[in-house]
């Protein structure tokens, strides 16, 4: 179960897909993301699924990669059955084009975020225009992920230290016996978040409208040059959809067996 | 030259009955070194917070009397102002440290100021080196001890080139070779740099013989305010607890021999009673 | 010979791969007063977790009341082991200060009498019996801190820890705990703490135990242990203001070992009279 979390936690290393301007990737993600909701022909999808193989190859997370979508196989039974069951019309065809759409989905979002550290990304938004406060919420929500975790084991510590059993008892007494757990920590991060406010405070937080940036976003020509690549991939993509210009070969549909 | 005002300060938070601070009544030099010290709940914080603004608009409540900064009138100014000039460091560094490495987390508070890249480039190498942060520079706050993040917490503010610099407990999660590291750093601020330093604090004995000013609160009141060596033998003293070096010379003043000015450290101690050998070889 | 209560064995633990304890041998007997000493990541709290089972060791053992904690529960463990937390807010939760005082008695099954004796007994010790119905939240940081105090001390362990009860507390509050474990000592219990601060230990705990780096590397009296200076420079811990005193003077006769303000002024004395 765990492993599917893997796909999609960056991993700091030294390739060319990592190099690569945040804005650039998520270019690539939107652009993925628009297409793979436009198709629902199965030839295109597994196409688009399959131009995030190249990517997560060169970022050497082949492994990382793999491992997330092998464990999704439970999820991606699920939408096969699913939607083998709803469907009147050619429903194997359609199945199979959604478990790919969903494979294309996850694909792109985790050659994304394998590559790309929160920060890389917050910094992406910024610079499109996202305002500071939504930017900063994110950052410290991720930065307090491992604070909060340690504050969760010492208050299970110091309730099993006073003959808290959790895992004995019926199941309303197991529920009942995580408000001793939950109700210190939520009062404690609620404490928390007012210190924190304070310090913000005290470094001038929300004294401009429009503040300036200590990291640079430079784009270079290997951005650009993946940028086109994959606007021009993307885009013709699109283009031939949406105008119908689609041709016959990427139109074929699986048999109708069941 | 006066910095700081309080005149007839009393307030009371939101929600409480009884005042917090009661007809507090001080006037802070620049490049004073001030330990602000008292037991639990004497106000100590409540001062502090006044400062920079925090109290009013933080905290709300009814602040009676003024409070002036630096010309600036704290009711009618917005913290975000006052923290230009008046840097704050609090207790829990933890709760001060919001991004994901040393660096960005000192240029934070530059970047809320508008200052533009360079300069904030600048200003980060500058305090990085003078604090010695070299080795920590790109690392995540959750990495770092204690210690080291408190020093981030000052650099940070210390970064935005305040005139003033306010500490609540900054040593209280500390163990004792990094509170007096992080102590000796903030006497460098304040000699150094010529930053006026307030710094609540309850470990006294590392601290007296460096402030300038020793402030005792109790119940909402100043009620000793001098240089260090009258105020620890004033009869006040014993609610905060009298240092031992105190204790000693007390017991040897009694007993006749003559010490001359108390004494504020070991150091301060064994020198003294040096002397007294000397006079009486 | 009086009984043993716990006894670690070559412990070691370590977390995420990294050594936090490399090899503690100790025996605390029934009655003693502790006090465990060392910077922050010597393995002071990594130790006492397992006194009562919140840890296991990875190599060695830890008995504790004769039972191995491999083989016991973290509940059955703390029936006899009381543990303090550092930090109260940690663990308050209940509606009134007296269903927190009540919580631990009610998970050991405690008869409905004896619990309301204990909550009783616990409140008054703490001063706290005016606040019983009050909501633990709306109390003060010190307030809070003897509650937590007063919940662990109600189902009247054998063995009680605290881990650095004098941390962020005033003069005051620092004296206050102080009676509480002199009160301890009188009924008996076995007392540990957790804590770096030097001047709280010297002359009050009997025996010190030095911890650096997931080694002991001192276990005596005060009196040989926090005059020290390598054993003190090993932990990161500064020497106590009388012993800096005292070595400062040492070169013209006053003892090293000097802990207490009468004494060095009796030392000093001396020296001025030869």
């Amino acid at each position: 179960m765990n492993y599917i979390f893997e796909g999609f936690k960056f991993k700091k290393k030294n390739t060319l897909i990592h190099d690569l301007d945040p804005r650039a990737k998520f270019i690539y993600l939107i652009m993925s993301f628009i297409s793979a909701l436009l198709f629902t022909e199965p030839i295109p999808l597994v196409i688009i699924f399959l131009t995030s193989l190249p990517l997560v190859i060169i970022a050497k997370t082949l492994k990382e990669w793999s491992r997330s979508m092998k464990s999704l196989s439970l999820f991606v039974t699920f939408i096969f059955i699913l939607n083998l069951l709803s469907m009147t019309e050619n429903r194997l065809n359609y199945a199979f084009s959604m478990v790919f759409r969903f494979l294309a989905l996850t694909s792109a979002f985790s050659v994304f975020f394998l590559t790309t550290t929160p920060d890389d990304f917050m910094s992406a938004l910024e610079e499109m225009g996202l305002p500071k406060e939504y930017t900063l919420m994110f950052t410290m929500s991720m930065r307090f992920v491992p604070t909060l975790a340690r504050d969760l084991q010492i208050i299970v510590d110091a309730q099993k230290s006073r003959g808290l059993e959790l895992e004995k008892g019926s199941l309303i007494k197991k529920v009942r016996n995580y408000v001793p757990i939950l109700i210190p920590l939520i009062i404690y991060e609620i404490r928390r978040s007012i210190m924190i406010a304070e310090a913000l405070e005290a470094r001038a937080f929300g004294a401009l409208r429009k503040t300036t940036s200590y990291t640079e976003l430079k784009m270079g020509i290997r951005d650009y040059i993946f940028i086109f690549i994959v606007v021009f991939f993307f885009g013709m993509l699109i283009f031939l959809k949406i105008f119908g210009y689609l041709p016959e070969w990427m139109m074929i549909k699986l048999p109708e067996i069941i | 030259m006066k910095i700081i005002e309080f005149k007839n300060v009393t307030f009371t938070y939101r929600g409480n009955s009884e005042p917090s601070l009661l007809n507090v009544n001080v006037e802070i030099e620049r490049g004073e070194f001030i330990l602000l010290t008292g037991p639990s709940g004497c106000g100590k914080s409540t001062f502090c917070r006044l400062l920079n603004g925090l109290i009013p608009h933080f905290y709300g409540g009814e602040l009676k009397g003024e409070v002036t900064v630096l010309g600036m009138n704290v009711k009618n100014t917005p913290t975000y102002e006052l923290a230009k000039y008046v840097g704050m460091v609090f207790q829990d560094p933890e709760n001060q440290l919001f991004l994901s490495s040393v660096e960005k987390e000192i240029a934070f508070g530059l970047e809320n100021l508008g200052l533009p890249r360079e300069e904030i480039k600048r200003r980060v190498n500058q305090v990085i080196k003078y604090l010695g942060l070299e080795n920590i520079r790109e690392k995540a706050p959750y990495e770092l001890s204690g210690g080291q993040q408190q020093k981030v917490a000052i650099a940070s503010v210390l970064a935005m080139q305040p005139e003033v610099l306010v500490l609540d407990e900054p040593t209280a999660n500390l163990d004792p070779y990094s509170s007096l590291e992080l102590l000796n750093i903030i006497t460098r601020l304040n000699r150094e740099l010529k930053i006026t330093i307030i710094l609540v604090e309850h470990r006294l004995e590392m601290l007296l013989d460096k402030v300038s000013r020793l402030m005792l609160m109790d119940k909402g009141k100043i009620v000793v305010d001098g240089p260090p060596q009258d105020v620890v033998l004033s009869p006040e003293m014993k609610i905060v607890g009298i240092p031992k070096v105190i204790e000693v010379y007390d017991r040897l003043k009694k007993a006749g021999y003559e010490f001359g000015h108390p004494p504020l450290s070991p150091e301060d101690l064994a020198k003294a009673v040096r002397r007294v050998i000397g006079f009486h070889d | 010979m009086t009984e043993i209560v716990v006894e670690v064995k070559d412990l070691y633990y370590s977390y995420n791969s990294q050594p936090v304890l490399q090899g503690v041998n100790l025996k605390i007997r029934r009655g003693e007063i502790i006090a465990i000493m060392g910077e922050n990541g010597a393995g002071k709290t990594t130790l006492i977790k397992h006194f009562n089972g919140l840890l296991k060791p990875k190599r060695g053992s830890v008995k504790v009341f004769g039972i191995d904690t491999r083989n016991a529960s973290v509940a059955e463990l703390s029936r006899k082991v009381g543990l303090v937390f550092q930090n109260p807010d940690h663990q308050l939760f209940a509606e009134t200060v007296e269903k927190e005082v009540e919580f631990a008695l009610r998970n050991f099954g405690f008869e409905e009498e004896v619990v309301k004796k204990r909550v009783e007994w616990a409140l008054n010790l703490m001063g706290l019996a005016k606040y019983r119905n009050r909501s633990p939240f709306t109390l003060s940081v010190g307030e809070r801190k003897r509650l937590a105090i007063a919940s662990v001390l109600s189902y009247d362990p054998e063995l009680i820890i605290f881990d650095e009860p004098t941390a962020g507390q005033d003069f005051l509050q620092k004296e206050r705990i102080a009676e509480l474990l002199n009160l301890l000592r009188t009924r008996g219990k076995t007392v540990i703490i957790v804590t770096h601060d030097v001047e709280f230990v010297a002359t009050r705990f009997e025996r010190v135990i030095v911890m650096s780096q997931g080694k002991i590397i001192g276990d005596g009296s005060f009196r040989e242990i926090l005059s020290n200076s390598e054993i003190l420079e090993k932990a990161r811990l500064l020497p106590p203001q009388i012993v800096k005193c005292a070595w400062l003077l040492s070169d013209i006769g006053v003892p090293r070992d000097t802990l207490y303000p009468e004494e060095l002024v009796r030392k000093i004395e001396e020296v001025i009279r030869r």
